[in-house]
């Protein structure tokens, strides 16, 4: 019994983190193979579904061209997230300690987030053009609300005492901001961050869908005009991956800087 | 009422009156005067409601009396508190989990800046001193998610203490703990307080704990608070957990609780 409790202790966290995943590597490989064989077997045509093993050749001989498509879609997707998160973290410090500029201006971010961003694209190419600045604009947009609600909730989670406490020692507002507030929010700011990561990614392909001629929205779409259903998977694949990515990269730089125990909020 | 005089490091309480406004309003306190000696440890007892807490925040400055007057070290609560004259424990340890237990009792020295009296070289020294005191040597280094809630407590004590107030101010410190916890942080505050010397005042559900600590305990009556009785706690000093175990400790402890209760009957009898 001992020994047995030994040896589960010891198993590498490589190898742990690899039984983890298995059964989902499992699945996805079985739907790969069974997605191959129902295509074969029942002579699909390959504009309506595309065998796997069509949307890997694919991937294979554009690789690079899709690469360079997805980079631009990134770019675009981090510079809006940049300017978005931005804007939202600094209208937030601004809420926690102007009530009246919040009670302004909250119901609008609303209004906003309410508005759906398909129908806001088009008016954005008008005003923006073809280029980067409409993509930018968009992803920017997308990101705003998350962070800028989840930030001002990390602002006022510290406790009651917490602030008496400052009060009794005359800590500036300053003092109470960087000292207690901010870090108190980090938290809560990462949570949004991932959230407006993935997001960022979905708002700049929505964008490329009303006018551009590159990224991965412009791939699709110029796919799915031409019906090659292919490419459209390989499309599909790449802006996912993207996304993915992007979640990773401030996952990563959240287990940097949250680095006290119990800092992260629950998934 | 006794006269204030320049040298007077007294707290003195006059007709002290707590009224929260609102639809409800709540008389917390009612011409509650009595006055706390310099470097005296008093105790204020009562049940739950009676406005111990709002007494606290009233001394501190955290909030202004209706009516009468405060007065701390010959000063209103607001200059006391500009003065940093005002350690504060509350029941829950609030300690900032992004800081070790060391960067958690030099806080307060890093806010008061230029205005601490903690020279810059000596502030680790002495924190480490201070978590010493509280018997947490070794633990600098942790993190309040890695410590037990009496643990948490100590560093709580400790960074109220780094900046030398004079006046320390305790909310029901120990409530949240189990008894041996309590019993065994009961001794180290007597400890740390025969070192300290400072004046201590000691929010409390448990008559045992107020008179195993106390110089003096302060009885209050429930809503609106008014103050029922001081007593004189007359054991002798320094305390060992021997003394709860007196027959005089006993019939102190009985007398004190059948006053709550009186009161108690008292006032449920009222229309």
């Amino acid at each position: 019994m001992m020994a047995n409790h030994d040896n589960v202790k010891k198993k590498s966290p490589i190898i742990h983190t690899l039984s983890e995943w298995f059964p989902a590597i499992l699945l996805f490989l079985g739907t790969i193979v069974l997605w191959q064989i129902l295509v074969t077997v029942l002579k699909v045509p390959r504009y309506v579904l595309p065998s796997p093993l069509n949307i890997l050749e694919i991937i294979i001989k554009r690789g690079i061209d899709l690469v360079i498509q997805v980079g631009w879609t990134m770019l675009e997707a981090i510079m809006g997230f940049a300017l978005g998160a931005g804007v939202a973290f600094i209208a937030a410090s601004i809420f926690v300690h102007v009530r009246l500029i919040e009670r302004s201006m909250l119901p609008w971010a609303i209004v906003l987030e309410t508005v759906p961003i398909v129908a806001i694209a088009p008016l954005l190419t008008i005003w923006l053009g073809f280029g980067l600045a409409p993509k930018v604009v968009i992803a920017a947009i997308v990101c705003f609300f998350p962070v800028l609600v989840n930030t001002t909730r990390g602002l006022r989670s510290v406790a009651p005492q917490a602030l008496e406490l400052m009060h009794l020692l005359s800590a500036s507002r300053w003092q109470v901001y960087f000292r207690v507030r901010l870090p108190s929010a980090t938290p809560f700011i990462f949570s949004a961050l991932k959230v407006a990561s993935s997001l960022s990614v979905i708002g700049a392909i929505v964008a490329e869908f009303t006018g551009a001629d590159r990224g991965i929205g412009y791939v699709v779409v110029s796919a799915s005009y031409r019906l090659d259903t292919a490419l459209l998977f390989a499309g599909i694949t790449f802006s996912s991956l993207a996304g993915v990515v992007f979640y990773q990269i401030i996952s990563g730089l959240e287990r940097l800087i949250l680095y006290w125990p119990g800092a992260r909020l629950p998934e | 009422m006794m006269n204030v005089d320049a040298t007077n490091n007294n707290i003195v309480l006059s007709n002290v009156g707590m009224i929260f406004p609102g639809e409800q309003q709540v008389e917390a306190l009612r011409d509650v005067s009595f006055t706390i000696r310099d470097k005296e440890f008093v105790s204020l007892v009562g049940p739950s409601g009676c406005g111990k807490s709002t007494l606290l925040r009233l001394v501190s400055g955290l909030i202004a009396p209706t009516t009468g007057e405060i007065s701390v070290r010959s000063k209103t609560p607001a200059q006391a508190q500009a003065d940093v004259d005002f350690g504060f424990v509350f029941q829950e340890p609030v300690l900032f989990p992004w800081l070790t237990a060391l960067e958690n009792v030099i806080l307060p020295i890093q806010i008061l800046g230029k205005r601490s009296p903690v020279k810059d070289q000596e502030v680790i020294a002495y924190a480490r001193q201070l978590l010493a005191d509280v018997e947490l040597s070794g633990f600098e280094k942790h993190y309040p998610e890695q410590l037990s809630g009496g643990m948490k407590q100590r560093v709580a004590i400790a960074r109220a203490l780094i900046y030398h107030p004079p006046i320390l101010l305790m909310d029901e410190p120990f409530g949240a703990l189990d008894e041996f916890t309590r019993d065994r942080l009961n001794l180290l505050l007597l400890h740390v307080w025969e070192k300290i010397r400072a004046t201590i005042i000691f929010v409390t559900h448990s008559i045992t704990e107020a008179l195993f600590l106390s110089d003096r305990v302060v009885m209050l009556s429930s809503r609106p608070g008014r103050v029922m009785s001081i007593v004189d706690v007359p054991f002798e000093r320094p305390r060992t957990f021997d003394v709860r175990f007196t027959q005089e400790f006993t019939e102190l402890t009985a007398e004190l609780r059948h006053m709550l209760q009186l009161r108690e009957v008292a006032d449920d009898g009222q229309p």
